[in-house]
């Protein structure tokens, strides 16, 4: 399909969907470009008659695209002392002039796109907004050492109706990368999409924390593919906005590889926060650590979807657990959640668990007879529930993470 | 399942072999009876429905309703978001109603036709026992006496049963009357109580529900009518025995069971088919309604036929199940053997509107050779207090796929309501898939919903419990999943459930979670 095809494939398109399809058609069409789009086409803004998107309905949000009239970003993590900054204005990626050892960066053309991204429709868009001849940078970086440095990514940009924002990682045999990322900035609608290649050996350490206001909706990406014994950990914080999904997407194509993914979540008034993961285990002997913390309070709505695939054979000895438990501070608060399994290897072990509800009444009321006030019980049990999902957060920013947490339960408490 | 198949060290031998005698070489119900039969004209279409509702002798409102569900069953479309895969269906090339040329109620065993003697016969059930099954005068009393075993009173079985489109015989009704219990055919029912089923039929599973739900209530030929009075707990166990005979036949049976005030009822359903090179329909609504304080245990044991091993022929088994608890304090139990069919796409649900009312699940859903289940349940907490429990154990092997979907939505006013789900799979060899899929909805903050889906997640308490007492860990699992599980079925009301009784010694010792 070319773009000028892609033109009107829906039969009812809405505002949104009309204005990025004028905008893909206006770029030099180039044939990944164009295959990228053409998936994206086929379906337009994820909406929840998708079953992925059941509850996460991005095209009813963006039913028109206008630029924000004031500053909506909000505070995330302060840089660390020493991290490595490359910044995202909503057009290009603002590069330091040195970069550390072992970390190389260069702006792509129009690169193929991932094979990662297919059954990602917000991946899709991305892609194919970005790259040269686009108004958005793509940006590949290569780490070639063991990089102790953060590298610290800012997705700052400035007030538009869009910003996408595409970065690959290739992280080369042995070598390692610790990712710190503020996802805030001043778009309507902004999307980024991360892809990782992880060679044998590798590792990543990624920490992010996402927040928005209602007047902005936000999709993160991130395609992960693991090598022989690598390993890949993530720990996000999010906030939501009006429709937020963070989507991400790891696959094991060598043994003995690691994921670990750890979330938590705070929404309210109106906030809507969405974890979705896929973790295929298509080689023997990996493991997969997942918890996702949330809470939520009133007018908020917390998602999580989470599945594991392990195909048939090549995912044998496979060790996977998923845990999602939320917290419903009060009424008028949502929580939505589908762990799923499919499994077709038969020597696994693959656990999850969901839970939702109050907090414990039996520790509440131990805390109470111990002359703790009921409010500050409830914020100190609340607290912890939430923080047991940042213990893997980089160290430079995780206590800051906990004081956002803090001062969200605190205000809504 | 090959014999020298690779099995998982940890699984319990006695599960495997368990399995293995569910697998379809070993289809005892397969055969086929010769009997006259009367079809319909193939294919669907307006005279179609006007036919089935003629030969029914059905009111005119009800023929209005059935061409209503036929005129929005033409703008649906088929649901393919379950985990099963088979060839399109042509509906065109069904019978929708097929009968033996002697259907009907018979008086003396001599009138019963032999073919259908023999057909029971042939299912396990030996004359004397078929003779209860027949209703007919004389006859032993129940079941358990045909086989010399004593049962304590209040065991017996009263027994409807479907012979493809229509309902050739219904036991006890004479007994169960004097109780004030309805137990008919719903055919009968539609003659001799339409006040009853206009009230209630649809108002569960609404016409409109889903696509074979609405091609149901367009066609369904026989099924069985429930109404258990205020107060009345029904003296003896309800059952349905369903057959499917006729080639190329679909069957779409209807049930409704009311419980009035007060009322309890416990309702078996068995069912079997004969095995077919074809694929054959299967689109049966259950609605179930429970009106204050009162409590319906629904049990099936679905042994369909499941195709062979290389997945030719076998039913496909699309069918609504749905209890409303419609009154405070009401309860509605589903409990179901899944050994049979190609395909199951089923969900007994509840509606949990009542306050304090409550909602169970327990299944056991066995797959082998390219069988395809998509089960599950539909827990829906609208009122005060309500409780759900979900028990699901799944076990595949051969080169099936079984999947267990489940809902559990709590509506914003149900305050403190609770659920609890267990759901265990197990792969027997590395050729078959176990999904979970379940969808969690809360809306109300002091609300409590807890999903487990491993042995090893076990309340700690019970686990320290039973430790402390001397059992080995592994014991200890075992003695609180699957002895809770094995307490479940042996409350299965036992009279056909040979299936049943052979999955009691299934154990979900080295599930994959």
């Amino acid at each position: 399909m070319t773009i000028a095809d892609a033109s009107n494939p829906l039969s009812n398109p809405t505002i949104a969907e009309k204005k990025l399809f004028d905008r893909c058609r206006a770029m030099r069409a180039t044939n990944s470009r164009t295959s990228a789009f053409g998936l994206f086409a086929e379906t337009g803004l994820p909406h929840r008659r998708m079953e992925q998107w059941k509850w996460t309905d991005i095209r009813a949000a963006l039913t028109n695209l206008e630029t924000p009239s004031i500053d909506l970003a909000k505070q995330t993590v302060e840089v660390p002392e020493g991290a490595c900054v490359l910044i995202f204005d909503g057009v290009a990626w603002k590069l330091p002039e040195t970069l550390p050892e072992g970390v190389s960066a260069h702006r792509q053309s129009d690169a193929t796109p991932l094979k990662t991204i297919e059954g990602l429709p917000l991946g899709q868009l991305t892609a194919s907004m970005t790259g040269q001849d686009s108004s958005s940078d793509f940006v590949s970086i290569e780490i070639s050492g063991k990089v102790d440095q953060p590298i610290f990514l800012d997705f700052a940009s400035a007030p538009a109706e869009t910003a996408f924002a595409r970065l690959a990682f290739n992280i080369l045999p042995d070598c390692s990368v610790r990712l710190i990322e503020a996802h805030s900035g001043n778009a309507a609608f902004s999307s980024t999409l991360i892809e990782f290649r992880l060679q044998s050996g590798a590792s990543v350490d990624r920490t992010f924390v996402q927040r928005a206001s209602t007047a902005q909706s936000v999709g993160i990406t991130a395609t992960a593919v693991l090598g022989e014994k690598a390993s890949f950990v993530q720990t996000a914080l999010g906030f939501g906005a009006k429709v937020c999904r963070v989507e991400t997407h790891v696959r094991f194509e060598g043994a003995e590889a690691h994921a670990e993914l750890n979330s938590a979540y705070l929404a309210g008034d109106d906030h809507h926060i969405d974890f979705t993961s896929h973790v295929t285990h298509a080689a023997p002997s990996c493991t997969t650590r997942q918890l996702t913390k949330g809470a939520v309070s009133k007018g908020g709505r917390g998602v999580f979807q989470g599945k594991f695939l392990v195909p048939r054979s090549i995912g044998q000895f496979t060790d996977a657990d998923m845990q999602h438990q939320a917290l419903l501070l009060e009424d008028g608060a949502e929580v939505f959640a589908k762990p799923e399994l499919e499994i077709y290897a038969d020597d696994v072990e693959c656990a999850h668990g969901n839970t939702s509800g109050q907090l414990d009444e039996a520790a509440l009321f131990y805390m109470r007879q111990r002359g703790i006030p009921a409010v500050e019980a409830r914020a100190l049990l609340t607290e912890a529930f939430i923080v047991e999902a940042l213990q893997t957060a980089h160290e430079a920013v995780r206590d800051q993470m906990i004081d956002e947490a803090r001062n969200f339960l605190r205000a809504e408490g | 399942m090959a014999d020298d198949i690779r099995v998982k060290d940890g699984i319990d031998a006695d599960t495997v072999a368990a399995a293995k005698a569910l697998q379809s070489e070993n289809y005892s119900a397969g055969f086929a009876t010769d009997i006259e039969t009367e079809y319909a004209p193939k294919g669907l279409n307006r005279d179609v429905i006007r036919f089935i509702s003629e030969k029914k002798g059905e009111p005119a409102w009800m023929l209005e309703w059935r061409l209503k569900a036929y005129e929005r069953w033409l703008t649906m479309e088929e649901p393919n978001w379950a985990m099963v895969e088979y060839e399109k269906i042509d509906y065109q090339d069904i019978y929708y109603y097929a009968a033996p040329k002697t259907g009907a109620k018979y008086e003396s065993i001599d009138d019963v036709p032999k073919e259908i003697l023999e057909t029971y016969e042939k299912l396990g059930i030996p004359l004397r026992e078929a003779e209860v099954l027949l209703g007919v005068e004389g006859s032993a009393d129940t079941a358990a006496d045909a086989r010399g075993t004593t049962q304590p009173a209040g065991t017996r079985v009263a027994v409807d049963a479907v012979f493809d489109s229509v309902s050739v015989a219904t036991t006890f009704r004479k007994e169960l009357q004097k109780a004030g219990v309805i137990f008919m055919s719903i055919s009968e029912a539609l003659r001799e109580h339409p006040e009853l089923v206009r009230k209630y039929l649809g108002t569960v599973v609404p016409q409109s529900d889903n696509f074979f739900a609405t091609l149901n209530s367009a066609v369904f030929s026989d099924g069985t009518f429930v109404y258990v009075p205020e107060g009345v707990r029904c003296p003896m166990e309800l059952s349905t025995y369903f057959r499917m005979n006729a080639e190329n036949t679909g069957q779409f049976e209807r049930t409704l069971i009311i419980a009035d005030k007060g009322a309890y009822v416990s309702y078996l359903e068995g069912c079997t088919a004969p095995m077919r090179d074809e694929n054959q329909l299967h689109a049966a609504v259950v609605e179930l309604v429970a009106l204050e304080d009162a409590e319906i245990k629904y049990s099936t044991v679905q042994n369909w036929w499941p195709g062979d091993e290389n997945g030719k022929g076998g039913i496909y088994n699309f069918v609504t199940k749905r209890g409303d608890c419609r009154g405070p304090r009401s309860k509605i139990s589903w409990t179901q053997v899944e050994t049979g069919s190609a395909v199951t796409w089923k969900y007994p649900s509840c509606i949990l509107r009542g306050d304090d009312s409550v909602g169970e699940f327990y299944s056991i859903a066995v797959t082998n050779g390219r069988q395809m289940a998509d089960t599950g349940t539909k827990m829906i907490h609208l009122g005060k207090n309500t409780r759900s429990r979900i028990i699901s154990k799944g076990i595949s092997a051969g080169r099936s796929d079984n999947t267990y979907r489940g809902l559990v939505s709590v509506h914003q006013k149900a305050s403190k309501a609770r659920n609890f789900t267990q759901c265990d799979s197990l792969l027997i060899g590395g050729d078959c898939g176990a999904h979970t899929v379940p969808y969690v909805e809360n809306r109300c903050a002091n609300a409590q919903l807890e999903h487990e889906a491993t042995t090893t997640k076990l309340s700690e308490d019970q686990l320290f419990y039973a430790r402390q007492r001397g059992l080995g860990e592994e014991q200890a699992v075992a003695l609180l999943v699957n002895g809770f599980v094995r307490d479940v079925m042996q409350h299965l009301p036992m009279e056909f459930a040979v299936e049943a009784q052979k999955l009691l010694e299934v154990s979900l010792e080295g599930s994959v979670g």
